[in-house]
């Protein structure tokens, strides 16, 4: 499976030695500030420190920090389940939107650059202005959107959807749709113009309908990009955490407390730092297992001749 | 396949939804926009003001009277510092990937991927706590370094692929003319690479700008970035929205100027090379 036979053109041009020795610096500055924080992380799990509590430096405690975050701490367990809910229905929501759109515009508007590329707005900017863009037109009492939605009788006169306990999670999602369809619109598009067309045509020939060749012929052919979109959408999203902590800072009460936000608010807010890093810990475990199954489908298989893109 | 006038109306109907779409997209940035030119009346009015007489007031207000403006210098800064390093370190190391070959090479490659995948969550905090030790903390080069190395695996994915692109004869052609290794690279292949290096920097410069949560944990004051002033103007009680809405249309206009920039290699950048676009 691994792309390890030399190039068709024969040997590789770098003497031995040579392509480590450019990769040094890169990979030096990577382990200097990623990897040994990491291992750092993983350590600091296995301790009892924390910067609130004096009698707590930093002690070595095993598995405790585990054990308490498996069997005890449902707060923890509530926020991973309210992410993973996040993630599907959210990442569902803008395949389904992204994907329809991608097709109407390679079916009907062939290249459209300017409109595309002003689609892409929302997902460039930072999202702490999304955050807050979205706080601007939510506000309670003169929020723009609540006006509008109070006027067709979407929202009670009085209440906020950012304060409303039934509202505030559909609305991060509707958020996140707002702001990520576009990607999957781009990427599915790029991925249908680059379909080799011989398929298509062959299909035509064969006599088969407009519906048969979308499900037959195109859906086949683009499994790889989608399994790279919804891999890549899902820990984003899986990591989700400026424009909710901007928006709802995790509330009202823990509605919307994301795993993320529960982690900076055990680390930055409560200075647990030795439990902090259990609950970062097993983030970090989820997006690392999502991050390899992402490599293998989709990298490797792109690399192979058959997959068309 | 679809007969004539049907195709007619589905090409309409198309562009209907594409219209629709790109108003819904832009719908809530335009209104931050005119926000930022209300007074507080304007601003506050329960019923949407879509036509206003216009004021600049809110710019001056907050970049100098409550001394923004070095929060948009830092942002540069940081951002372009950032960027210049994440292409002179990530480069070579790209072009490594693309021209040699080693046992444990792809496994090195896939490395890269897994540390820009973390969430930053699990890495700031020790990172705070190193930078601590080093006496960097609450400076932007604690910021500069946290974006590059967390912006490079970016860079290697995606010039790697450009460099692939170039064939590699023309690396050995150079050398026949008399230019050493490292001479067809900088000025032989790096050229001829140049329109995908500065898609790179400008995706990294894009990145650092956006970045929220590494530099809210290593700076509180005086390395602070733009996106890290923002919330500290947003308060429970009066929050003066004219104000923020000056510092998020400053914070993000670079961005869609950069965006249309960059349009052509945006989905190389987003999809770590994957997909060509």
């Amino acid at each position: 499976m691994t792309n390890r036979t030399p190039s068709p053109r024969g040997m590789p041009l770098l003497d031995r030695g040579v392509g480590p020795l450019l990769m040094l610096p890169a990979t030096l500055l990577v382990v200097i500030f990623l990897v040994g924080p990491f291992y750092y992380m993983v350590y600091t799990a296995l301790t009892d420190l924390s910067f609130a509590d004096a009698g707590q430096a930093g002690a070595f405690v095993g598995f405790d920090n585990f054990r308490k975050l498996m069997r005890n701490d449902p707060l923890f367990w509530s926020s991973f389940l309210l992410t993973l809910k996040f993630v599907v229905i959210a990442v569902a929501i803008e395949f389904l939107l992204g994907f329809a759109l991608a097709f109407l515009i390679f079916r009907f508007v062939a290249s459209q650059r300017l409109l595309t590329t002003l689609l892409l707005i929302p997902m460039m900017i930072a999202p702490v202005a999304v955050g807050l863009i979205w706080r601007l037109l939510l506000q309670g009492d003169f929020g723009m959107l609540t006006f509008y939605m109070r006027k067709v009788g979407l929202l009670a006169q009085n209440s906020a959807v950012l304060s409303a306990p039934d509202l505030v999670f559909p609305t991060i999602v509707a958020i996140d749709v707002w702001q990520w369809t576009p990607f999957v619109t781009l990427i599915m598009l790029a991925g249908m113009m680059s379909l080799p067309r011989a398929p298509f045509e062959a299909a035509m020939m064969d006599g088969a309908k407009p519906f048969q060749i979308f499900r037959d012929v195109m859906l086949p052919l683009l499994r790889p990009v989608i399994a790279l979109v919804l891999l890549l959408r899902g820990i984003d999203a899986f990591k989700e955490f400026d424009k909710v902590f901007l928006m709802t800072g995790g509330g009202p009460g823990t509605l919307t407390e994301l795993v993320s936000i529960y982690a900076y608010r055990v680390n930055f807010r409560n200075w647990d730092l030795g439990y902090g890093a259990a609950v970062t810990f097993m983030i970090y475990l989820v997006v690392l297992i999502l991050c390899s199954v992402f490599y293998k489908a989709v990298y490797w298989s792109s690399r192979k001749p058959a997959a068309a893109f | 396949m679809i007969d004539q006038s049907s195709n007619r109306a589905w090409k309409s109907f198309a562009w209907a939804v594409l219209l629709v779409t790109v108003v819904i997209a832009l719908t809530p940035y335009v209104w931050m926009v005119l926000a930022s030119f209300k007074n507080r009346v304007d601003l506050l009015s329960s019923v949407p003001k879509w036509s206003f007489t216009p004021t600049h007031a809110n710019y001056p207000a907050v970049f100098i009277d409550k001394e923004y403006w070095p929060l948009a210098i830092n942002s540069v800064l940081i951002s372009v510092s950032s960027t210049v390093l994440c292409i002179v370190i990530g480069a070579p190391a790209a072009y490594g990937f693309a021209r040699s070959d080693f046992p444990g090479k792809e496994d090195l490659f896939f490395f890269f991927l897994t540390t820009r995948m973390a969430p930053p969550i699990s890495i700031a905090v020790p990172l705070f706590l190193f930078f601590t030790s080093l006496g960097l903390i609450d400076t932007i080069y604690a910021v500069v370094i946290a974006h590059t190395s967390f912006n490079l695996s970016l860079v290697v994915w995606m010039m790697r692929g450009f460099f692939a692109e170039i064939p590699r004869e023309i690396d050995e052609a150079a050398m026949m003319d008399g230019r050493s290794r490292l001479g067809a690279f900088l000025f032989v292949v790096a050229p001829l690479a140049a329109p995908g290096i500065g898609a790179t920097a400008v995706l990294c410069f894009i990145l650092s700008w956006n970045e929220f949560l590494y530099a809210f944990i290593l700076v509180a004051f005086d390395g602070r970035p733009l996106t890290v002033g923002i919330p500290g103007l947003v308060t429970p009680h009066g929050t003066l929205w004219g104000q923020v809405a000056a510092v998020a249309i400053v914070a993000t206009l670079p961005i869609v100027l950069f965006t249309f920039l960059v349009q052509k290699q945006l989905v190389r950048g987003l999809t770590f090379g994957a997909v060509k676009g």
